[in-house]
Protein backbone atom coordinates (compact mmCIF):
# COMPACT_ATOMS: atom_id res chain seq x y z
CA UNK A 1 0.00 0.00 0.00
CA UNK A 2 1.35 3.53 -0.88
CA UNK A 3 1.09 5.37 2.04
CA UNK A 4 -0.05 9.12 1.26
CA UNK A 5 0.67 12.71 3.30
CA UNK A 6 -3.33 12.14 3.89
CA UNK A 7 -3.57 8.73 5.77
CA UNK A 8 -3.30 9.36 9.72
CA UNK A 9 0.13 8.71 11.19
CA UNK A 10 -1.18 6.17 13.31
CA UNK A 11 -1.93 3.76 10.08
CA UNK A 12 1.59 3.75 9.12
CA UNK A 13 2.57 1.92 11.98
CA UNK A 14 -0.25 0.06 11.84
CA UNK A 15 0.25 -1.28 8.44
CA UNK A 16 4.18 -2.22 9.44
CA UNK A 17 5.10 -1.62 13.10
CA UNK A 18 8.96 -1.52 11.13
CA UNK A 19 8.32 2.25 10.18
CA UNK A 20 8.34 2.92 13.70
CA UNK A 21 12.38 3.28 13.43
CA UNK A 22 12.09 5.65 10.39
CA UNK A 23 9.56 7.54 12.74
CA UNK A 24 12.06 7.45 15.33
CA UNK A 25 15.04 8.61 13.50
CA UNK A 26 13.17 11.57 12.04
CA UNK A 27 12.45 13.01 15.98
CA UNK A 28 8.86 12.21 15.43
CA UNK A 29 7.49 11.09 19.36
CA UNK A 30 4.02 9.05 19.62
CA UNK A 31 1.07 10.32 20.80
CA UNK A 32 0.11 12.07 17.38
CA UNK A 33 -3.85 11.02 18.08
CA UNK A 34 -5.51 11.15 14.85
CA UNK A 35 -3.23 13.44 12.82
CA UNK A 36 -2.12 12.84 9.12
CA UNK A 37 0.84 12.44 7.79
CA UNK A 38 1.41 15.52 6.65
CA UNK A 39 0.05 17.07 10.04
CA UNK A 40 2.71 15.73 11.90
CA UNK A 41 5.61 16.52 9.61
CA UNK A 42 4.41 19.81 10.33
CA UNK A 43 4.34 19.78 13.54
CA UNK A 44 8.05 18.41 14.03
CA UNK A 45 9.37 20.12 10.70
CA UNK A 46 9.86 17.19 8.69
CA UNK A 47 9.82 17.31 4.93
CA UNK A 48 6.68 15.36 4.04
CA UNK A 49 7.41 14.65 0.65
CA UNK A 50 10.76 13.41 2.05
CA UNK A 51 9.49 11.21 4.71
CA UNK A 52 6.67 9.24 2.38
CA UNK A 53 9.73 8.77 -0.26
CA UNK A 54 11.60 7.06 2.92
CA UNK A 55 8.54 5.59 4.69
CA UNK A 56 7.44 4.07 0.97
CA UNK A 57 11.17 2.47 0.09
CA UNK A 58 10.72 1.08 3.59
CA UNK A 59 7.66 -0.59 3.19
CA UNK A 60 7.55 -1.57 -0.41
CA UNK A 61 10.96 -2.58 -1.82
CA UNK A 62 9.51 -2.36 -4.85
CA UNK A 63 8.58 0.93 -4.85
CA UNK A 64 10.33 3.76 -6.89
CA UNK A 65 11.06 6.56 -5.82
CA UNK A 66 12.12 8.84 -8.64
CA UNK A 67 9.25 10.96 -8.87
CA UNK A 68 10.52 13.75 -6.15
CA UNK A 69 14.17 12.08 -7.20
CA UNK A 70 15.58 15.81 -8.05
CA UNK A 71 13.65 18.11 -5.77
CA UNK A 72 15.35 16.59 -2.15
CA UNK A 73 18.56 18.48 -1.44
CA UNK A 74 21.31 16.14 -0.74
CA UNK A 75 21.75 17.30 2.68
CA UNK A 76 18.16 15.66 3.74
CA UNK A 77 19.18 12.80 2.44
CA UNK A 78 22.53 12.55 4.17
CA UNK A 79 21.17 14.20 6.98
CA UNK A 80 18.83 10.83 6.90
CA UNK A 81 21.32 8.10 6.29
CA UNK A 82 23.46 9.78 9.00
CA UNK A 83 20.82 9.09 11.53
CA UNK A 84 20.58 5.51 10.50
CA UNK A 85 24.36 5.15 10.85
CA UNK A 86 24.01 6.45 14.65
CA UNK A 87 20.71 4.14 15.29
CA UNK A 88 22.99 1.02 14.68
CA UNK A 89 25.91 2.25 16.92
CA UNK A 90 23.79 3.64 19.55
CA UNK A 91 20.69 0.97 19.62
CA UNK A 92 20.62 -1.62 17.32
CA UNK A 93 24.62 -3.27 18.07
CA UNK A 94 24.19 -2.74 21.37
CA UNK A 95 21.41 -4.42 21.91
CA UNK A 96 22.69 -7.69 19.79
CA UNK A 97 26.02 -7.43 21.77
CA UNK A 98 23.83 -7.61 25.04
CA UNK A 99 21.75 -11.06 24.03
CA UNK A 100 25.32 -12.46 23.62
CA UNK A 101 26.73 -11.49 26.04
CA UNK A 102 23.47 -12.73 28.06
CA UNK A 103 23.70 -16.11 26.24
CA UNK A 104 27.30 -16.28 27.57
CA UNK A 105 26.55 -15.89 31.04
CA UNK A 106 23.62 -18.32 30.72
CA UNK A 107 25.04 -21.04 29.24
CA UNK A 108 27.79 -23.18 30.92
CA UNK A 109 28.15 -26.36 29.41
CA UNK A 110 29.17 -24.60 25.88
CA UNK A 111 30.61 -21.41 26.81
CA UNK A 112 33.28 -21.79 24.78
CA UNK A 113 30.98 -22.11 21.28
CA UNK A 114 28.81 -19.01 22.67
CA UNK A 115 32.33 -17.04 22.81
CA UNK A 116 33.11 -17.49 19.24
CA UNK A 117 29.95 -16.01 18.37
CA UNK A 118 30.97 -12.75 20.38
CA UNK A 119 34.03 -12.76 18.72
CA UNK A 120 32.39 -12.70 15.48
CA UNK A 121 29.94 -10.36 16.04
CA UNK A 122 32.57 -7.88 17.42
CA UNK A 123 34.60 -8.07 13.86
CA UNK A 124 31.81 -7.40 12.27
CA UNK A 125 30.87 -4.31 14.73
CA UNK A 126 33.98 -2.98 13.40
CA UNK A 127 33.62 -3.93 9.99
CA UNK A 128 29.89 -2.18 10.40
CA UNK A 129 31.54 0.78 11.55
CA UNK A 130 34.30 1.01 8.92
CA UNK A 131 31.54 1.28 6.64
CA UNK A 132 29.66 3.54 7.99
CA UNK A 133 32.55 5.90 8.66
CA UNK A 134 33.80 5.92 5.16
CA UNK A 135 30.27 6.64 3.73
CA UNK A 136 30.55 9.75 6.85
CA UNK A 137 33.85 11.08 6.09
CA UNK A 138 34.32 10.60 2.13
CA UNK A 139 30.99 10.04 0.43
CA UNK A 140 28.45 12.06 2.46
CA UNK A 141 31.03 15.47 2.04
CA UNK A 142 31.88 14.75 -1.63
CA UNK A 143 27.82 14.11 -2.43
CA UNK A 144 26.95 17.60 -0.83
CA UNK A 145 29.86 19.19 -2.53
CA UNK A 146 28.90 17.97 -5.64
CA UNK A 147 25.10 19.42 -5.00
CA UNK A 148 27.11 22.81 -4.29
CA UNK A 149 28.96 22.53 -7.43
CA UNK A 150 25.61 21.56 -9.46
CA UNK A 151 23.90 24.34 -7.97
CA UNK A 152 26.21 27.58 -8.54
CA UNK A 153 26.06 29.31 -11.69
CA UNK A 154 29.75 29.16 -12.00
CA UNK A 155 31.07 25.81 -10.35
CA UNK A 156 34.95 26.43 -9.25
CA UNK A 157 37.05 24.37 -11.59
CA UNK A 158 38.29 22.37 -7.96
CA UNK A 159 35.08 20.62 -8.71
CA UNK A 160 36.00 18.76 -11.20
CA UNK A 161 39.54 17.74 -9.73
CA UNK A 162 37.51 16.15 -6.66
CA UNK A 163 35.36 14.83 -9.73
CA UNK A 164 38.84 12.71 -10.70
CA UNK A 165 40.11 11.58 -7.78
CA UNK A 166 36.38 10.24 -6.74
CA UNK A 167 32.94 9.60 -8.12
CA UNK A 168 29.47 8.29 -7.36
CA UNK A 169 30.54 5.32 -9.43
CA UNK A 170 33.59 4.20 -7.25
CA UNK A 171 31.37 4.75 -4.50
CA UNK A 172 29.09 1.64 -5.97
CA UNK A 173 32.12 -0.90 -6.98
CA UNK A 174 33.58 -0.18 -3.28
CA UNK A 175 30.05 -0.33 -1.60
CA UNK A 176 30.55 -3.87 -0.05
CA UNK A 177 28.50 -5.95 0.57
CA UNK A 178 27.76 -5.25 4.48
CA UNK A 179 25.23 -7.78 4.95
CA UNK A 180 27.24 -11.23 4.25
CA UNK A 181 28.36 -11.61 7.88
CA UNK A 182 25.60 -10.82 9.22
CA UNK A 183 24.10 -13.41 6.70
CA UNK A 184 26.44 -16.05 8.00
CA UNK A 185 25.81 -15.29 11.77
CA UNK A 186 22.03 -16.08 11.22
CA UNK A 187 22.91 -19.01 9.55
CA UNK A 188 25.71 -20.48 11.81
CA UNK A 189 22.92 -19.95 14.55
CA UNK A 190 19.92 -21.45 12.72
CA UNK A 191 21.91 -24.01 11.65
CA UNK A 192 24.87 -25.59 13.54
CA UNK A 193 25.11 -23.85 16.84
CA UNK A 194 24.42 -26.46 19.86
CA UNK A 195 21.38 -24.82 21.12
CA UNK A 196 21.87 -23.42 24.28
CA UNK A 197 19.00 -23.75 27.36
CA UNK A 198 17.73 -20.71 26.80
CA UNK A 199 16.29 -20.53 23.55
CA UNK A 200 14.19 -17.64 24.03
CA UNK A 201 17.70 -15.20 24.20
CA UNK A 202 18.57 -17.30 21.04
CA UNK A 203 14.81 -16.57 18.89
CA UNK A 204 15.71 -13.26 20.48
CA UNK A 205 18.89 -12.95 19.49
CA UNK A 206 18.01 -14.13 15.61
CA UNK A 207 15.03 -11.33 15.26
CA UNK A 208 17.31 -8.43 16.40
CA UNK A 209 20.11 -9.97 13.47
CA UNK A 210 17.16 -10.29 11.08
CA UNK A 211 15.59 -6.49 12.18
CA UNK A 212 19.09 -5.04 11.28
CA UNK A 213 19.45 -7.01 8.31
CA UNK A 214 16.56 -5.66 6.81
CA UNK A 215 17.24 -2.14 8.19
CA UNK A 216 20.68 -2.39 6.35
CA UNK A 217 19.23 -3.47 3.26
CA UNK A 218 16.55 -0.53 3.39
CA UNK A 219 19.87 1.22 4.06
CA UNK A 220 21.64 0.28 1.03
CA UNK A 221 18.22 0.86 -1.06
CA UNK A 222 17.79 4.39 -0.22
CA UNK A 223 21.80 4.87 -1.27
CA UNK A 224 21.22 3.18 -4.72
CA UNK A 225 18.24 4.71 -5.78
CA UNK A 226 17.75 7.67 -4.52
CA UNK A 227 21.33 9.35 -3.62
CA UNK A 228 23.42 7.67 -6.58
CA UNK A 229 21.43 7.78 -9.42
CA UNK A 230 20.94 11.67 -8.55
CA UNK A 231 24.45 12.24 -7.77
CA UNK A 232 25.50 10.52 -11.39
CA UNK A 233 23.10 13.38 -13.21
CA UNK A 234 24.70 15.69 -11.06
CA UNK A 235 28.26 14.72 -12.01
CA UNK A 236 26.90 14.23 -15.88
CA UNK A 237 25.38 17.95 -15.69
CA UNK A 238 28.38 19.64 -14.28
CA UNK A 239 30.76 17.50 -16.87
CA UNK A 240 28.86 18.85 -19.67
CA UNK A 241 28.79 22.27 -18.50
CA UNK A 242 32.44 22.50 -18.56
CA UNK A 243 32.72 21.33 -21.54
CA UNK A 244 30.58 23.69 -23.18
CA UNK A 245 32.74 26.95 -21.64
CA UNK A 246 35.60 25.51 -23.17
CA UNK B 1 24.91 -19.61 -5.99
CA UNK B 2 21.51 -21.85 -7.17
CA UNK B 3 19.53 -18.44 -7.57
CA UNK B 4 18.60 -17.70 -10.86
CA UNK B 5 18.06 -14.05 -10.79
CA UNK B 6 15.63 -12.12 -13.00
CA UNK B 7 15.02 -8.33 -13.98
CA UNK B 8 11.51 -7.53 -15.64
CA UNK B 9 11.30 -4.50 -17.61
CA UNK B 10 7.60 -3.29 -17.91
CA UNK B 11 5.84 0.14 -18.21
CA UNK B 12 2.91 -1.45 -15.84
CA UNK B 13 2.67 -1.90 -12.43
CA UNK B 14 0.31 -4.26 -12.26
CA UNK B 15 1.94 -6.61 -15.11
CA UNK B 16 5.48 -6.49 -13.57
CA UNK B 17 3.89 -6.94 -10.08
CA UNK B 18 1.67 -10.11 -11.46
CA UNK B 19 4.64 -11.58 -13.56
CA UNK B 20 6.77 -11.68 -9.76
CA UNK B 21 4.44 -12.75 -7.81
CA UNK B 22 4.23 -15.65 -9.97
CA UNK B 23 8.00 -16.03 -10.71
CA UNK B 24 8.56 -16.42 -6.80
CA UNK B 25 6.42 -19.37 -6.62
CA UNK B 26 9.50 -21.03 -8.25
CA UNK B 27 11.22 -21.75 -5.17
CA UNK B 28 15.18 -21.24 -7.12
CA UNK B 29 14.21 -17.83 -7.84
CA UNK B 30 14.36 -14.14 -6.99
CA UNK B 31 14.09 -11.08 -8.85
CA UNK B 32 16.83 -8.58 -8.90
CA UNK B 33 14.77 -5.70 -9.68
CA UNK B 34 11.77 -4.32 -11.86
CA UNK B 35 12.18 -1.29 -14.00
CA UNK B 36 9.87 0.72 -16.35
CA UNK B 37 12.04 1.27 -18.89
CA UNK B 38 15.07 -0.25 -20.32
CA UNK B 39 17.23 2.74 -19.43
CA UNK B 40 16.58 2.77 -15.80
CA UNK B 41 18.17 -0.44 -16.23
CA UNK B 42 21.20 0.89 -17.99
CA UNK B 43 21.48 3.80 -15.45
CA UNK B 44 21.68 1.33 -12.91
CA UNK B 45 24.49 -1.23 -11.47
CA UNK B 46 23.41 -4.67 -11.59
CA UNK B 47 25.02 -6.32 -14.12
CA UNK B 48 24.82 -10.32 -12.49
CA UNK B 49 22.01 -11.47 -14.04
CA UNK B 50 20.34 -14.16 -15.41
CA UNK B 51 17.41 -13.84 -17.37
CA UNK B 52 15.87 -10.35 -18.45
CA UNK B 53 11.88 -10.14 -19.08
CA UNK B 54 11.03 -7.45 -21.25
CA UNK B 55 9.07 -6.38 -23.97
CA UNK B 56 10.29 -5.60 -27.58
CA UNK B 57 10.07 -2.29 -28.08
CA UNK B 58 12.31 -1.79 -24.72
CA UNK B 59 15.53 -4.38 -26.16
CA UNK B 60 16.51 -1.52 -28.54
CA UNK B 61 17.55 0.95 -25.74
CA UNK B 62 19.15 -2.22 -23.77
CA UNK B 63 22.39 -1.37 -23.25
CA UNK B 64 25.11 -4.48 -24.68
CA UNK B 65 26.56 -5.96 -21.84
CA UNK B 66 22.85 -6.95 -20.38
CA UNK B 67 22.27 -8.31 -24.09
CA UNK B 68 25.95 -10.44 -23.61
CA UNK B 69 25.01 -11.42 -20.21
CA UNK B 70 21.81 -11.98 -19.58
CA UNK B 71 18.83 -14.53 -22.01
CA UNK B 72 16.17 -12.30 -23.19
CA UNK B 73 12.53 -13.19 -22.30
CA UNK B 74 9.61 -11.87 -24.57
CA UNK B 75 6.56 -10.02 -22.79
CA UNK B 76 4.07 -9.43 -25.22
CA UNK B 77 0.09 -10.47 -26.07
CA UNK B 78 0.10 -12.77 -27.97
CA UNK B 79 -1.37 -10.80 -31.16
CA UNK B 80 1.86 -8.49 -31.08
CA UNK B 81 5.06 -9.02 -33.43
CA UNK B 82 7.84 -10.00 -32.57
CA UNK B 83 11.12 -9.19 -33.91
CA UNK B 84 13.16 -12.37 -34.75
CA UNK B 85 16.12 -10.27 -34.98
CA UNK B 86 17.08 -10.83 -31.46
CA UNK B 87 17.88 -14.08 -30.56
CA UNK B 88 14.87 -14.64 -27.42
CA UNK B 89 15.56 -17.67 -24.83
CA UNK B 90 11.63 -17.71 -24.63
CA UNK B 91 8.71 -16.13 -25.00
CA UNK B 92 5.49 -15.08 -22.46
CA UNK B 93 2.32 -13.95 -23.47
CA UNK B 94 0.34 -11.76 -21.57
CA UNK B 95 -2.56 -14.54 -21.94
CA UNK B 96 -0.37 -17.29 -20.70
CA UNK B 97 -1.45 -18.96 -17.46
CA UNK B 98 0.55 -19.38 -14.28
CA UNK B 99 0.89 -22.90 -14.72
CA UNK B 100 2.04 -22.16 -18.17
CA UNK B 101 4.58 -19.10 -17.64
CA UNK B 102 5.93 -21.19 -14.42
CA UNK B 103 6.63 -24.46 -17.00
CA UNK B 104 8.17 -22.38 -19.66
CA UNK B 105 10.55 -20.62 -16.81
CA UNK B 106 11.70 -23.84 -14.96
CA UNK B 107 12.36 -25.80 -18.48
CA UNK B 108 14.96 -22.26 -18.84
CA UNK B 109 16.20 -22.40 -15.40
CA UNK B 110 16.78 -26.19 -15.79
CA UNK B 111 18.99 -25.81 -18.85
CA UNK B 112 20.86 -22.82 -17.39
CA UNK B 113 21.23 -25.20 -14.18
CA UNK B 114 22.53 -28.33 -16.31
CA UNK B 115 24.96 -25.99 -18.57
CA UNK B 116 26.88 -24.63 -15.31
CA UNK B 117 27.02 -28.45 -14.07
CA UNK B 118 25.40 -28.20 -10.47
CA UNK B 119 23.57 -31.32 -9.86
CA UNK B 120 21.34 -31.95 -6.60
CA UNK B 121 24.53 -32.97 -3.83
CA UNK B 122 23.77 -34.19 -0.99
CA UNK B 123 24.24 -31.27 1.59
CA UNK B 124 26.75 -33.10 3.18
CA UNK B 125 30.03 -31.67 2.78
CA UNK B 126 32.79 -34.59 1.15
CA UNK B 127 36.15 -35.29 2.94
CA UNK B 128 38.06 -33.70 0.72
CA UNK B 129 36.07 -30.45 1.32
CA UNK B 130 36.11 -30.92 4.85
CA UNK B 131 40.00 -31.03 4.26
CA UNK B 132 40.31 -27.69 2.58
CA UNK B 133 37.95 -26.20 4.88
CA UNK B 134 40.24 -27.35 7.99
CA UNK B 135 42.84 -25.32 6.13
CA UNK B 136 40.61 -22.20 4.99
CA UNK B 137 39.80 -22.29 9.17
CA UNK B 138 43.69 -22.30 9.79
CA UNK B 139 44.08 -19.41 7.98
CA UNK B 140 45.73 -20.54 4.65
CA UNK B 141 45.38 -18.78 1.51
CA UNK B 142 44.29 -20.19 -1.90
CA UNK B 143 47.27 -20.79 -2.81
CA UNK B 144 49.09 -22.07 -0.07
CA UNK B 145 45.80 -24.81 0.41
CA UNK B 146 46.66 -25.41 -3.51
CA UNK B 147 50.11 -26.34 -2.63
CA UNK B 148 49.98 -28.32 0.81
CA UNK B 149 47.41 -30.64 -0.87
CA UNK B 150 48.82 -30.65 -4.49
CA UNK B 151 45.95 -29.48 -6.36
CA UNK B 152 45.52 -26.27 -8.50
CA UNK B 153 44.09 -23.16 -6.94
CA UNK B 154 41.21 -23.53 -9.43
CA UNK B 155 40.14 -26.74 -7.61
CA UNK B 156 40.84 -25.18 -4.38
CA UNK B 157 38.65 -21.96 -5.37
CA UNK B 158 35.64 -24.93 -6.88
CA UNK B 159 35.89 -26.40 -3.95
CA UNK B 160 35.20 -23.07 -1.60
CA UNK B 161 32.30 -22.54 -3.87
CA UNK B 162 31.14 -25.99 -2.95
CA UNK B 163 31.46 -25.80 0.48
CA UNK B 164 29.66 -21.86 0.86
CA UNK B 165 27.04 -23.26 -1.42
CA UNK B 166 26.17 -26.41 0.81
CA UNK B 167 26.76 -24.79 3.81
CA UNK B 168 25.09 -21.14 3.55
CA UNK B 169 28.25 -19.42 4.69
CA UNK B 170 29.98 -17.18 2.82
CA UNK B 171 32.65 -15.55 4.89
CA UNK B 172 36.33 -17.21 6.22
CA UNK B 173 35.39 -16.15 9.38
CA UNK B 174 31.84 -17.93 9.41
CA UNK B 175 33.84 -21.10 8.00
CA UNK B 176 36.14 -20.70 11.13
CA UNK B 177 33.26 -20.76 13.57
CA UNK B 178 31.64 -23.49 11.54
CA UNK B 179 35.15 -25.59 11.48
CA UNK B 180 35.41 -25.55 15.36
CA UNK B 181 31.69 -25.87 16.14
CA UNK B 182 32.07 -29.48 13.82
CA UNK B 183 35.67 -30.10 15.59
CA UNK B 184 37.55 -29.79 12.18
CA UNK B 185 40.06 -27.30 13.83
CA UNK B 186 40.50 -26.71 17.09
CA UNK B 187 40.07 -23.55 18.77
CA UNK B 188 43.50 -22.46 19.78
CA UNK B 189 44.71 -23.57 16.42
CA UNK B 190 42.10 -21.06 14.76
CA UNK B 191 44.42 -17.69 13.07
CA UNK B 192 41.26 -15.87 12.94
CA UNK B 193 39.73 -16.05 15.77
CA UNK B 194 42.15 -15.99 18.62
Amino acid sequence: MLITRNIKMADVIHLNYFTLTVLNRFGIELGFGDKSVEDVCKMYQVDADFFLEIVNTFVDKDYFPKKHLQTFPVKLITNYLQKTHDDYHQNKVPEIEFLIEQMVNSCYTQKDKIVLLKKFFNDYKQELLNHTKREEEVVFPYTLAIEKAYLSDKPDQSVLKLMETYSIDVFQNEHDNIEEKLFDLKNIIIKYLPQPKNSKLCNKLLFELFNLEQDLNDHSRIEEKVLVPKIRQMEKIITEGFAQTK
Amino acid sequence: MTNVTFIIIEKSYLIRKGLTSVIEKIPTTQIVQQFETAEELNASINSDVDFIICSPDQVVSLSKEFKQNAQLISLTAKSSKISAKINWAEHIYLEDTQKQIIKKLNDLIGNKTQKDSVSELPEEISKREADILKNIALGYSNKEIADKLFISTHTVVTHRKNITRKLGIKTVPGLTIYAILNKLIDINDSGQLT
